[in-house]
């Protein structure tokens, strides 16, 4: 047999690392906006497009799916040639899938600010972009496939079994949490409501982050650790123990961002058995990791890129610990809804994901245009401010989530809430938030640092476009012998190999999904739970467009220290016609879920003018044009309709009505805040969020008068 | 050695007495509880000081005995050191704890084959790798059967039931203790400035922003002038701050104010009436004569 001649396609691999670095700093500036927006709202530039609830949702997509995404393509397409000894399958498949990411990442920055969003977090794209993602990914998939079957390589190498698992999840995890009618081009209804959205959100949510910021980055680190230290992988066995038991145990870990919730009990505590026993698993890639540099540790002390790569496995290691003892349901009482939930994730976005992104890009790069690094010099002040970065960003979070938490719980000893005002909470630990956006800066300088310090390196290289290989061509399957390991045998079969992933993560999916999803007792109905008004409707998708739940969560845990501050806890009945859940993850401002009839109208519509009249020193920013824009009612007929579909319960016919009514409360409404000398036209955006707003968690409350 | 255990038996008895004594004893409860961590303390010390006393004394009486036996001094030293312990090197111990095999050996533990230059090893899995797994996954297996099949541990309902109660019993506890369980039939209009300092910090940071600054009216009604809307004696004030009035947009205070700090804000509140502050709201509600300031000036 001849060896055969070939050409790594290094272009693709190229323009991916471009996309990482552009929209990595675009990414990360917007970060910087939100981050500076919560100590001075003003920096919101008075504008409704750039404010922190519409363009939150834009930074976590930017990095994630776009500085993060790309750098997964990028690392897969230049270690999966190398690791199978082929080209890429189609270089037409290759663009398509380079240029239809860009501009799917192209859409999200014009659709979110614009405030249309599905609300589930890390999947707010609306239906449309959807589809798109959903072509794309199986574009990336068919490339990646045709590419194995025809490789010169029998074994798939570890590396490419977590390509393969990433693939197989986020398709599935995809699909299964775009479940949404559409009710226009750009507006949708998630299929699922309350309970079973939220779960499956955080199924998906919580995977997301395994299956995109996780196997990805391992099978990344499997393909560049080695090359970078030139040591062997330290342990084969290692390997195919904590891959398996990986994506078999994540996918089952969503539930514990639903723990104090109304998800039924049996849900949340699987969701805390399967956390913890996710330790292992996750430190499996971290020990082989660290244990492949030894022998090499000599090298980390002169070599930027091994420290990069060592930082990003410490942090790692730290935020894969951190995250099962998170899910432990006394620490998760304390964390949750906290600044201590965003450090420990930025400690994995920043640390691990950033850093070997930046590791690959110092590695690759220079290869690739066959030249020397410009300067290890900057790429040494890369590392260093990067790193200050993480301490600055990750240690003033931990500390305002703890004061914040505990001041929320803190009880007088005459049994009143300590600090009854939220504010007086937010107030406190600004100045952490100030020094986190300042560690975020250093982050960012040192992102910017390295893209110049790429340009050059660039400018004084070549770029080699077409790589030339050699190798030996796969010989005939029935020469060779068969192999007594059962895993060795099934690394020769890709098919099996993804069938089995995708069993593997089915097991966990079906038992917490299906019952919730299926059996009706897992949500007890309560009949004073009625549909909303169309006009509460309409406010309900304005909340949803300014992205109010990116600050205000909407669910009462059943903790002494909420329901003196918030009213009754939340029940799972009144969540049933919620298309989509609005339950939130983080409080930045109090919970709402019982806001409702809590203040007066006047006291809303003057607080979304200006916040800080009503709550001095208050970081809501202002929503003015709320007061100015008069409310879009084109599309009630179709929202009734759409969620008629869905089942909720409206009346046949009561579309025709619809608008009628919602004349009728917003004239109400209009009238009771001209009693108040407030003069507004009814036909205002205002008045429906105002609805909405009166309407939170009252349902329940007029059951236990009924009761009475 | 039998009067050896009597002795023993009364130190214990002496030094328990003033704990079993406490019931009927002139001394507070908690002057008894210090006392008896004293005694616990000062035994607990006086047992090492024999110990080390007897240690002391072993040393000397080895000395006495070995000289006798007619032993140099050197080897007396040298028999009274403590056996020195073999050492092993650093290293190993670090790498028996993570299963590592020495780094000589790695040639043995390649596997025959790479991928683009890459090689593994044959290493076994680090033993303390599993057993951590395994521990992980007992404790899994315990956290299930201990919240779902035993109801051993309260789930997050019962748990709140609890935290109530025990506030419940707290709350109780301190309020019979303090005196400020005033509520809106046993307020008392007063005219102390400390009260009235306390009651305008309190409208500054929680009324001001709807009744205005000086309580001139703003989203709220003017709370100045003559003109009341649910009552204007100052149990009527406590009564509308405590509860307030919800259709009129006035929230309900009781969950975020004490007793004491409605009472303090309702005094306040009166001792705004009649100055006039400018920007006044028009007049809300009925009139009503300030008979309380009266009452007071009479007497």
């Amino acid at each position: 047999m001849q060896p055969e001649n070939f050409y790594y396609d290094n272009k693709i691999v190229r323009n991916f690392g471009i996309a990482t670095v552009i929209w990595g700093i675009i990414g990360m500036t917007v970060g910087l906006i939100i981050a500076i927006q919560l100590y001075h709202p003003g920096a919101n530039m008075g504008n409704q497009y750039t404010t922190y609830g519409r363009i939150r949702p834009l930074h976590t997509n930017a990095v994630i799916f776009a500085f993060v995404g790309n750098a997964i393509f990028m690392g897969v397409y230049y270690s999966l040639q190398r690791l199978l000894k082929a080209r890429m399958f189609s270089d037409v498949l290759s663009r398509i899938h380079f240029w239809g990411w860009q501009l799917i990442i192209l859409s999200a920055v014009i659709t979110l600010p614009l405030g249309l969003t599905t609300s589930h977090e890390y999947a707010e794209l609306e239906w449309p972009i959807d589809i798109a993602i959903t072509v794309i990914w199986v574009v990336f998939g068919w490339n990646m496939f045709g590419t194995i079957f025809k490789r010169r390589e029998r074994h798939l190498y570890v590396a490419i079994w977590f390509y393969i698992a990433t693939f197989i999840t986020i398709a599935v995890l995809h699909v299964v949490n775009s479940f949404e009618l559409p009710v226009s081009a750009f507006k949708s209804y998630m299929v699922y409501a309350g309970v079973q959205d939220a779960l499956v959100q955080w199924w998906y949510g919580h995977n997301a982050v395994a299956f995109f910021l996780t196997t990805p980055y391992l099978g990344m680190m499997y393909y560049f650790l080695p090359k970078m230290a030139n040591r062997p992988v330290y342990s084969y066995k290692l390997s195919i123990l904590h891959f398996w038991a990986l994506i078999f145990i994540y996918i089952w870990a969503g539930p514990h961002h639903l723990l104090y919730t109304t998800l039924p009990g049996w849900a949340q505590s699987l969701g805390v058995a399967f956390s913890i026993m996710l330790i292992a698993p996750s430190w499996g890639g971290m020990i082989n990791g660290l244990l492949t540099l030894r022998g090499a540790w000599d090298k980390v002390r002169d070599d930027v890129i091994l420290k990069f790569m060592v930082v990003a496995l410490t942090a790692y290691g730290m935020a894969t610990f951190e995250g099962p003892m998170l899910s432990l349901k006394q620490v998760n009482s304390i964390a949750h809804f906290s600044d201590w939930i965003i450090a420990h994730v930025h400690v994995g976005a920043l640390g691990w994901n950033g850093f070997l992104t930046f590791a690959m890009l110092y590695w690759l790069i220079p290869r690739i245009y066959k030249t020397e690094l410009f300067s290890k010099k900057l790429a040494s002040f890369h590392f260093w401010i990067g790193t200050l970065g993480i301490l600055f960003y990750a240690i003033p979070m931990y500390w305002a989530g703890f004061t914040q938490s505990l001041m929320l719980k803190e009880f007088t000893a005459e049994g009143m809430l300590k600090y009854p005002n939220f504010l007086e909470s937010t107030l406190q630990i600004l100045p952490m938030h100030m020094m986190r956006s300042a560690g975020g800066a250093m982050y960012l300088l040192g992102v910017i640092v390295m893209a110049y310090n790429l340009t050059r390196t660039a400018l004084q290289g070549k770029l080699v476009a077409n790589e030339a290989a050699q190798a030996m061509p796969l010989a005939p399957v029935h020469t060779i012998a068969r192999e007594s390991a059962w895993h060795r045998r099934l690394e020769r079969k890709p098919i099996q190999m993804l069938i089995a992933a995708l069993l593997v993560i089915l097991v966990g999916t079906f038992v917490e999904l299906m019952p919730t999803l299926t059996i009706s007792s897992n949500i007890p109905t309560i009949a004073a739970v009625k549909p909303y008004t169309p006009l509460e409707l309409q406010g309900r998708d304005l909340y949803i467009r300014e992205g109010c739940v990116n600050c205000h969560s909407q669910t009462v845990r059943p903790f002494r220290s909420e329901t003196e501050r918030y009213g009754e806890y939340s029940k799972a009945g009144e969540f049933v016609y919620d298309h989509p859940f609005l339950w939130g993850s983080k409080r930045t401002g109090p919970d709402l879920a019982r806001e409702g009839q809590k203040y007066g109208n006047a006291w809303h519509y003057n607080h979304l003018m200006d916040p800080r009249l009503m709550s001095p020193g208050s970081i809501m920013p202002e929503y003015s044009w709320l007061l100015t824009q008069t409310l879009d009612t084109s599309l009630t007929v179709a929202k009734i309709n759409a969620m008629r579909t869905l089942g909720v319960p409206y009346a046949p016919g009561y579309e025709k009505v619809a608008n009628a009514e919602l004349d009728k409360q917003a004239k109400a409404i209009a009238a009771n805040l001209g009693a108040d000398h407030i003069k507004v036209k009814s036909d205002k955006e205002v008045i429906a969020i105002i609805a909405y707003l009166q309407r939170l968690g009252t349902d329940i409350k007029a059951n236990k008068t009924a009761n009475k | 050695m039998k009067y050896l255990r009597i002795i023993f038996l009364l130190v214990i008895l002496i030094s328990v007495q003033p704990v079993t004594a406490a019931a009927d004893s002139l001394l507070p409860g908690e002057t008894m509880d210090y006392i008896g961590y004293g005694a616990i303390v000062s035994v607990l010390l006086l047992l090492i000081i024999a110990m080390l006393v007897l240690l002391k004394a072993f040393k000397v009486l080895t000395r006495v005995v070995l000289k006798s036996e007619g032993y140099t001094n050197e080897q007396i030293t040298a028999e009274l050191e403590p056996a020195k312990k073999e050492k092993k090197p650093k290293a190993e111990v670090w790498q028996k704890l993570l299963s590592l095999r020495p780094m000589a050996e790695e040639k043995e533990l390649l596997i025959a084959h790479d991928y683009d230059g890459i090689e593994e090893l044959d290493n076994p899995i680090p033993a303390w790798f599993m057993w951590l797994f395994y521990t992980t996954i007992a404790f899994a297996v315990c956290y299930l059967l201990i919240y779902h099949v035993f109801n051993a541990a309260p789930l997050q309902y019962e748990e709140y039931k609890i935290e109530l109660a025990q506030a419940d019993v707290a709350k109780k506890v301190f309020l019979s203790k303090a005196a400020n369980r005033v509520d809106e039939n046993s307020v008392k209009l007063v005219h102390d400035p400390a009260v009235l300092a306390s009651g305008k910090a309190i409208f500054m940071s929680t009324c001001a922003a709807c009744h205005g600054e000086h309580a001139q009216g703003n989203v709220g009604p003017n709370l100045t002038d003559d003109y009341w809307l649910h009552g204007h004696k100052i149990n009527d004030l406590f009564k509308t701050i405590k509860y307030g009035v919800l259709a009129k947009g006035m929230p309900t205070w009781e969950k975020q104010l004490s007793p004491k700090q409605i009472s303090d804000v309702a005094n306040y509140i009166k001792s705004l009436h009649g100055t006039k502050p400018a920007g006044a709201k028009e007049p809300q509600g009925t009139k009503e004569e300030d008979d309380d300031n009266k009452l007071v000036s009479n007497n």
